[in-house]
C-alpha cells in the first residue's frame, strides 16, 4: 500500500530565508507521526504545507498520491487541520462541529449524528447547545478536536492541541485524545514541543530543528540513541556535556573519565538523564563537582551541580540529598547516558560498561 | 421648499442606495486589504484610511467637476440628478465601510481564516464565515456609512443642486431654510432627519446586539 502522505524535495522560504527543508518523508495509511521540535523549528510551517494552506516554494506534498494545492478544495476536504488555538466560531458548539460537514454537503441528519458522536468521543456531548465563546480552554480544545474528527478525514493534522492547558487538564485531555485516535484509522500528523506528548500519541517521531528533520524514529529509539546533541536536547536529556573521545574510546568530560566508551575519536557530547547522574562522596572515582542547589520536585530531589560545567541530577525523594556547597564526585550511569555527535559530526555508537560501586576511603 | 414627506423619501432613497452600493464595494475591498498578501496592500490601506477623513465638500467638488456638463463624465448627464448624488455619497461612505471592515477582520483571531481553510472551507466560504464572525463591527460599518451619507450636505448641494421637486434632500432643505431665516421649517426638517437616522440605526442596532450576544462569553 502506498503512503498516505508523501513529501519530496520540499523547500519553503519566507522573508528570503529557507525555513523548512524536507528531502523525503512518507507517512503510512493509519500511521500516527509526531513532529517534535522547539519553538521556531518549522513545525507549524510544515503543518500548513500539509494542510495545503501554503504551497512549498519548491517540491511536492502528496496526499494519497495527489499533489495538494490551496485551490484543490476536494483534496483539502480529505484533510482536517486543528490549529493550536481552537478557532471556534461564535455560534453553538454543535453548529461549530456541523459546519465543516455542511461544506462537504453531508445531509443534515447525518451532520447532526456525526457531530454528536464526535462530541461524545471527546467527552463534551453535554456542551452541544452551549455558546462556543463560553467554553473553558480545555472544553474548547476538545470541541476543536471533535470538529476535526467528525470529518473522518484521511489525514488529521494537530498543532500543539494541548499547548494552552495546565498540567492536570493536559493529562486528562491527552487521555481522551489517545482514546479517540485509537478508535480511528485516520492518518495523524501531530506537532508538539513536549516530548512526553509526542511519545504518547505517536508511533514514530520526527525531530525537527532549524527547519530540518534531524531524526525520524520510534520514541524508544529516539530516547535511547539520539542522533546528535540537538535531538538529545529536544527529546529531553537534561545534561548535554561537551566531551572528548580519547584513545581506546574512553570518553572524558573536563579531562575526567566518564566511565563511558564510544567508537571514534575527537569531540563529542555526552547526553545524560538527570536520573542517571549518580552523586558519590568526595574522594570517590568520578568527576569532582560542587552542589549548587537542592530543591524538592515531584517525587525527587532536583540537584544542580557545577563540575565545572553545569549538571542536573535527580535523587528519589526518600534518599537523603547532599547539602548545597558540598563537594561530591559524579558518575554517569551508563544505562542512562549516551555519547552523541557534536553538532556537524557523524553519529557515534556508545559502548556501555557498568560503573563500579564505590566505598570512600 | 418641497413637502417634508417628499424630501424625506428622496433622502432615504439616495442615502440607503448609496449605503448599499458602498457596502457592496467597501466590504470586499476591506476584506481584501485585511486578508490578501499582495504587494501594495499597506499603501492601499493608508489610502482607504485617508479616505475616511476626506471632507465631504472635497468629494462634492471632485464629483461635480467630473460630472459637470463640460467635465470628463459630463456626457452621462448625471449632474443635478439623484444618481449623481448617490455616486457622491458612495464615494463618501465607501472608505469608511472599507476601513471598518479591514479593522474588524484584522481584529479576529489571526489563525481563524487558516483554521477554516484547514477544515475544508473554500475561499468564499471562509470569507463569508469571517464576515459573520465580524458581523457586529460590520453592522457598525453600515451604520457609519449610512450616517455619513444621510448627514452630509456639501456634496449633496454641489452635485444635486438642491433643485425643488428633483434633488432637494433633508440636509439641503435645512440649509435652505436657515438661509431664508425660516428656522421653524429648518428645525422641522432637522427633527424628521433625526427621526430617519434613528429608525435606520435602531433597526441595525437591534440586529447588531442580537448578534453580539453569541460572541460574549
Amino acid at each position: 500500500m502506498g503512503a498516505a502522505l508523501t513529501l519530496r524535495d520540499v523547500r519553503h522560504r519566507r522573508g528570503g530565508r529557507e525555513v523548512l527543508r524536507v528531502d523525503a518523508l512518507d507517512v503510512a495509511p493509519g500511521e500516527r507521526l509526531a513532529v517534535l521540535g522547539p519553538n521556531g523549528a518549522g513545525k507549524t510551517t510544515l503543518l500548513r504545507l500539509l494542510a495545503a494552506i501554503d504551497m512549498p516554494t519548491v517540491g511536492n506534498v502528496l496526499v494519497d498520491g495527489v499533489r495538494t494545492s490551496p485551490g484543490a478544495v476536494a483534496l483539502r476536504r480529505r484533510i482536517a487541520y486543528a490549529t493550536q488555538r481552537p478557532g471556534l466560531l461564535s455560534t453553538s458548539v454543535r453548529r461549530n462541529v456541523e459546519l465543516p460537514l455542511g461544506w462537504r454537503r453531508v445531509p443534515r441528519p447525518q451532520r447532526r449524528a456525526r457531530a454528536a458522536a464526535a462530541l461524545e468521543r471527546l467527552g463534551v456531548a453535554q456542551l452541544a447547545e452551549r455558546r462556543a465563546a463560553a467554553l473553558s480552554a480545555g472544553e474548547a480544545q476538545r470541541v476543536n478536536l471533535a470538529r476535526a474528527l467528525a470529518l473522518d478525514p484521511a489525514l488529521l493534522l494537530l498543532d500543539e492541541p494541548a499547548a494552552a492547558l495546565d498540567a492536570e487538564a493536559r493529562q486528562a485531555f491527552l487521555t481522551d485524545v489517545e482514546r479517540a485516535l485509537d478508535a480511528s484509522t485516520t492518518t495523524v500528523v501531530h506537532v508538539s514541543h513536549r516530548p512526553e506528548e509526542a511519545f504518547r500519541l505517536a508511533g514514530r517521531v520526527a525531530v525537527l530543528a532549524d527547519g530540518l528533520i534531524r531524526q525520524l524514529a520510534t520514541p524508544e529509539a529516539l530516547l535511547r540513541e539520539p542522533a546528535d546533541a540537538t535531538v538529545a536536547g529536544v527529546v529531553g536529556y537534561e545534561n548535554l556535556l561537551e566531551a572528548e573521545i580519547g584513545p581506546a574510546g574512553v570518553v572524558t568530560v573536563g579531562g575526567r573519565s566518564t566511565g563511558l566508551r564510544a567508537v571514534g575519536s575527537g569531540p563529542a557530547v555526552v547526553a545524560a538523564w538527570a536520573a542517571g547522574v549518580e552523586i558519590r562522596p568526595a574522594g570517590c572515582a568520578g568527576i569532582p563537582a560542587t552542589v549548587e542547589r537542592v530543591s524538592p520536585g515531584p517525587g525527587r530531589w532536583e540537584i544542580a551541580l557545577t563540575a565545572p560545567m553545569q549538571l542536573r541530577a535527580h535523587l528519589p525523594l526518600g534518599a537523603s540529598p547532599p547539602r548545597a556547597g558540598e563537594r561530591v564526585a559524579v558518575v554517569l550511569d551508563s544505562g542512562l547516558a549516551t555519547v552523541v555527535a557534536s553538532p556537524g559530526q557523524a553519529s557515534r555508537v556508545r559502548v556501555a560498561p557498568a560503573s563500579p560501586a564505590c566505598s570512600p576511603s | 421648499m418641497d413637502p417634508v414627506g417628499e424630501v424625506l423619501a428622496r433622502s432615504a432613497v439616495v442615502s440607503i442606495s448609496a449605503t448599499l452600493v458602498a457596502l457592496a464595494i467597501g466590504v470586499p475591498l476591506g476584506t481584501a486589504l485585511a486578508l490578501a498578501r499582495l504587494p501594495g496592500r499597506r499603501p492601499a490601506a493608508a489610502v482607504v484610511n485617508t479616505g475616511m477623513a476626506v471632507p465631504t465638500v472635497v468629494v462634492g467638488l471632485v464629483v461635480a467637476s467630473l460630472l459637470w456638463r463640460s467635465g470628463p463624465l459630463g456626457g452621462l448627464n448625471l449632474i443635478y440628478t439623484l444618481r449623481g448624488m448617490v455616486i457622491a455619497q458612495v464615494l463618501i461612505a465607501t472608505p469608511l465601510i472599507a476601513g471598518i471592515t479591514m479593522a474588524a477582520l484584522q481584529a479576529l483571531p489571526a489563525d481563524l481564516h487558516d483554521q477554516l481553510i484547514g477544515l475544508g472551507a473554500s475561499r468564499r466560504q471562509a470569507v463569508v464565515r469571517l464576515w459573520l464572525e465580524a458581523r457586529v463591527p460590520l453592522l457598525a460599518a453600515a451604520m457609519a456609512g449610512f450616517g455619513h451619507a444621510v448627514s452630509e450636505v456639501g456634496a449633496a448641494t454641489m452635485v444635486g443642486g438642491n433643485i425643488h421637486g428633483q434633488t432637494q434632500v433633508m440636509t439641503t432643505a435645512i440649509v435652505e431654510g436657515v438661509g431664508r431665516g425660516d428656522f421653524g421649517a429648518a428645525a422641522a426638517y432637522a427633527a424628521v432627519l433625526l427621526g430617519l437616522a434613528f429608525v435606520i440605526n435602531a433597526l441595525l442596532t437591534s440586529v447588531q446586539q442580537r448578534s453580539s450576544s453569541w460572541a460574549r462569553p
